[in-house]
């Protein structure tokens, strides 16, 4: 399987990672999550969320759930990108591609890759309240 | 034999540190530095039940015996995305 991984203070370039995608012809399905910054956390409107990470470990982690993907799923490809640092209300902070022959494995190795980061991987966000 | 620490997130506010060190005994366990740590950071003993930890890069349990130059990390539940 396929892997990236970027963990970085810049912007998300959605457009660019999106012409970066690459299928061989066995593959029928790209399933695409982003992770957008809510205007409000905790029941209160917000600015941004700062993100911090144990980077190491969380490249790390991050590996070992994508070897637990790919067993699980015949994957050709996963492709992940998470900011860190301060990220605006509306701002994409999370983006993953996962490419694999069927809809249904790209969708279950998705929502597990996004799920088992929430568990497992060693970054955290601090809200930022509106002035 | 001693050990160094790192805290993440708000633990560093806790502990009022991003790293410190702990001195232990040779075959130590991981447990026990933890329970000296929460000796000396009492507000990092109000988490104990949610804290994670990791030596290196890779989560380890309490009875994990620790080794001379291990790097310890102690944080909160994560929340990326």
């Amino acid at each position: 399987m396929r892997r990236e991984l970027t963990i970085s203070e810049k912007n998300i370039d959605e457009r660019a990672l999106l012409g970066g995608r690459a299928m061989s012809a066995g593959m029928g399905a790209a399933v695409y999550f982003l992770g957008i910054v809510r205007g409000a956390e905790e029941g209160g409107p917000i600015a941004a969320l700062e993100y911090e990470a144990f980077r190491q470990m969380a490249e790390r982690q991050f590996h070992l759930v994508f070897d637990q993907a790919e067993t699980r799923w015949p994957l050709e490809s996963v492709r992940l990108v998470h900011r860190l640092g301060r990220v605006a209300a509306g701002e994409t902070s999370l983006w993953i591609e996962v490419i694999a022959p069927h809809r249904e494995e790209a969708f279950a190795a998705c929502q597990f890759i996004v799920s088992e980061m929430k568990r497992v991987v060693p970054i955290w966000k601090k809200a930022f309240p509106l002035a | 034999m001693q050990v160094r620490i790192h805290f993440y997130s708000y633990f560093k506010d806790l502990a009022g540190s991003t790293e410190v060190t702990e001195t232990v005994a040779p075959g130590a366990r991981l447990e026990e530095l933890l329970q000296k740590l929460f000796i000396r950071f009492p507000k990092l003993a109000s988490m104990q039940r949610s804290a994670l930890v990791a030596v290196g890069v890779d989560y380890q349990a309490g009875d994990y015996v620790l080794a001379e130059g291990d790097e310890v990390s102690l944080f909160p539940p994560v929340q990326g995305g």
